[in-house]
């Protein structure tokens, strides 16, 4: 009983997360979510829904003006430094430094995430499983084409080993093969037991991969459904309705909204 | 994680073509210009050298000691290769006789102007303008160019703090700002070492304490750029703001506190001086002359009523008693003249230091006048030099003439010359000395002004403070930013 309880503890627990920039735009409301460990929380919506501001404050960058982000039960924005050693995170665009290789890289980034015992067989290692060339791995940055960053990117992240990983937009703007790889990635890693929250546009990835699906609209999580409760739903038809809602600004949700809500 | 971090800003630092860039620019001006300095210093010994000997025949052959004009030489100094200063535009000669004040006049670039208008680069120079625009170029992007490119947030997405992240910005980019300002300094000291420049233990320690202070200058660019990133969201905009304060740091600021000081104290011009010296000596001998003529008039009454002959007598007996009394009155006047003239120019001069002190203490409102200042008074090349050496050059005139009188006292010979001129010999110039040369073996020797070490160490301890205290804010303004910098 106690071992179920502990399992199911989460490692991303955003409660009452409130955001109001000083210019008065709320970029959360009161948000509540929670990723447990082996599963994938995709949030879904629209430019300035609140996701990436979800992240960021995850990750301290901003301040909550009230409630709480916890990774792995830590307090991110009371002791980031702690909450951090739990977290690994992949951006929309991941930029690394240009002068420096794809392993001198790998190499900085990880040891700043707190690992230093990897030999260079372990960069390798997790530069091969998430398709990186060979021949790519002592070639400068510079070089790099944005899939090829976002894969130094998620190796990163593997190579971390940490509990909770972050991922906003991961596949934005990268092409079919390389978002499917992508995919498959996160996949494993939700198999090795990571809680992984990740904001996205891609509503067929997010649907294909994530366990729970969260739509926030205005700061607000309107809908929150799992991929069990999604079957049913066309997610396309759910998110276009979401968005015309959002677009007009005005005027009751969706009777489709309405029903996830 | 600050050896993490710091090994990657270095290794960044490194591997980045703006080092390349500032090693070989630094390389070859820093190598250039000790090389030409150490060119310039010998061939000013030799100058040196030359001028002295010449001068010392001169003496030989004078006609007698009182027609002896000596001429004494500023004297190179190693230092002049490394901070020129004021070396190049102060005269490097004077004369010194009883008729003449010493002034030194005939610069280096007064007889080479040619020089003058592409003038000699040194080191100070260099660590001056083109190190501290290096510096600015290392440090304008050094957090927001992190934040542009998404590194830090990445970064941040880590254990990492933001003072050792600052910390670790700075110690990179000063490692990879103070490679190239060493490396071509020590090749530099070792050309000066194989080439033989005489560079005494004194100098040794000037040379050490100018490296000091170059690297304490480069630290405050470094510290003013990290602040400027740190308070700004774009690197274009950061970067034009270093630019500007850049500009206004090495060529207005400075400039500025010395013509602000010449607004502030009104220094009279020579030419009013003399006017005023010429009114006074007027109005002295016009008064002068009025108690003259009252104290005629004073005594034609005292021989009012006399007859001639009683007058004539009474004159007699009063002639040498009046002459005194009108001598007395005449030297008090010139006594008057004399010291209302030292007067004028003794508060010419005190107006004229405040003027500079004043300049001084207003330019150094800006670190590159600190820098300036503290390079030039280490190398003993300041504003202090041309007084320096006429305050000696006066001390030996006086000992000079001293000596010149006793030996001319001694000798008995007026120092004149004869011309015969006869219709089968022709001219023949008779110098009374049998053509031997003057004896100059007990001729008192003139020594150059020494200024030791630690006196130029002590004259400049100001600048260092305040360099330090420009360093302290910045990097104290830097960390603040940094610690309310928004990372997204």
């Amino acid at each position: 009983m106690q071992n179920e309880t502990i399992k199911q503890a989460p490692l991303l627990e955003a409660r009452n997360l409130t955001k109001v920039y000083e210019d008065g735009v709320k970029a959360l409301d009161n948000l509540q979510l929670t990723v447990h460990p082996g599963e994938i929380f995709a949030m879904l919506g629209g430019n300035g829904a609140g996701k990436t501001t979800t992240i960021n404050i995850f990750l301290d960058f901003i301040q909550p003006t009230s409630g709480n982000a916890f990774i792995n039960g830590i307090d991110a924005n009371s002791d980031p430094l702690e909450a951090k050693k739990n977290v690994a995170f992949v951006s929309e665009n991941v930029q690394l430094y240009p002068n420096f290789t794809a392993m001198q890289n790998v190499d900085f980034f990880v040891r700043l995430g707190g690992k230093s015992q990897y030999k260079r067989s372990d960069y390798e290692d997790a530069l091969v499983r998430v398709g990186l060339q060979r021949e790519a791995f002592d070639k400068k940055l510079k070089d790099f084409s944005k899939g090829m960053r976002q894969k130094c990117g998620i190796a990163i992240a593997i190579l971390k080993d940490a509990p909770a990983i972050l991922l906003d937009e991961p596949t934005s703007g990268l092409d079919p093969k390389a978002g499917k790889e992508f995919t498959r990635l996160v996949g494993d890693l939700r198999d090795e037991g990571k809680a992984i929250l990740m904001s996205t546009h891609d509503i067929f990835r997010a649907k294909e991969i994530s366990d729970h699906v969260g739509i926030l609209n205005a700061g607000v999580l309107v809908a929150r459904k799992t991929n069990a409760e999604l079957k049913g739903v066309n997610l396309e038809e759910l998110y276009v309705e979401y968005m015309a809602g959002y677009m007009e600004e005005v005027g009751e949700p969706s009777a489709l909204i309405n029903n996830l809500s | 994680m600050l050896s993490i971090l710091i090994q990657k800003e270095l290794k960044n630092i490194l591997l980045s073509p703006k080092f390349f860039a500032t090693f070989l620019v630094c390389s070859i001006l820093i190598l250039i210009s000790i090389f030409i300095g150490i060119n310039e210093y010998n061939n000013s010994v030799l100058q040196y050298q030359t001028n002295q000997q010449i001068a010392q025949q001169d003496i030989e052959q004078a006609t007698g000691w009182m027609q002896v004009r000596n001429l004494l030489h500023r004297e190179p100094t190693p230092m002049q290769i490394f901070v020129s200063g004021l070396h190049f535009d102060v005269g490097r000669v004077s004369g010194i006789s009883s008729f003449d004040d010493v002034k030194l006049v005939r610069s280096p670039y007064s007889d080479e102007t040619l020089f003058a208008i592409f003038r000699f680069i040194d080191f100070a120079f260099i660590v001056q303008v083109v190190l501290s625009l290096f510096a600015i170029l290392f440090t304008y992007d050094a957090i927001n160019g992190e934040r542009e490119n998404g590194t830090l947030k990445l970064a941040f997405s880590n254990p990492v703090s933001r003072v050792q992240y600052l910390f670790s910005k700075f110690a990179g980019t000063w490692l990879g700002l103070i490679i190239p300002l060493l490396i071509p300094i020590m090749i530099g000291l070792l050309l000066v070492i194989v080439f033989g420049v005489p560079v005494s233990e004194s100098d040794w320690i000037r040379i050490i304490g100018l490296i000091g202070l170059s690297i304490l200058y480069v630290t405050f660019f470094i510290g003013i750029g990290l602040f400027i990133s740190s308070v700004t969201r774009k690197s274009s905009l950061s970067f034009l703001l270093l630019l500007v304060i850049w500009i206004s740091g090495v060529l207005i600021l400075p400039r500025m506190g010395v013509m602000a000081a010449g607004q502030i104290v009104d220094i009279e011009s020579v030419a009013q001086i003399e006017a005023k010296q010429e009114a006074f000596e007027r109005e002295r001998w016009e008064s002068y002359s009025a108690s003259l003529s009252e104290i005629w008039g004073e005594r034609e009454q005292e021989m009012e009523g006399m007859t001639e002959e009683e007058r004539r007598a009474y004159r007699d007996e009063k002639e040498w008693e009046w002459l005194e009394v009108d001598d007395a009155a005449r030297k008090q006047v010139q006594s008057d003249i004399i010291e209302n003239n030292r007067t004028l120019l003794e508060e010419s001069q005190n107006r004229k230091k405040v003027q500079e002190q004043l300049a001084f203490n207003l330019a150094r409102i800006s670190p590159v006048s600190s820098f300036r200042l503290a390079a030039m008074n280490l190398a003993g090349t300041d504003i202090d030099m041309k007084s320096r050496y006429e305050e000696s050059m006066r001390q030996y005139k006086d000992e000079f003439t001293k000596f010149t009188e006793r030996k001319q006292a001694e000798s008995g010979n007026s120092g004149g010359f004869r011309i015969e001129v006869d219709s089968n010999e022709g001219v023949k110039l008779d110098f009374g000395r049998n053509d031997q040369t003057l004896d100059t073996s007990d001729m008192p020797r003139y020594s150059a002004p020494v200024v030791q070490a630690g006196t130029s160490f002590g004259n400049s301890i100001l600048d260092f403070g305040l360099l330090i205290v420009f360093i302290i804010a910045t990097f104290g303004g830097s960390f603040f930013a940094f610690l309310r910098y928004d990372m997204r």
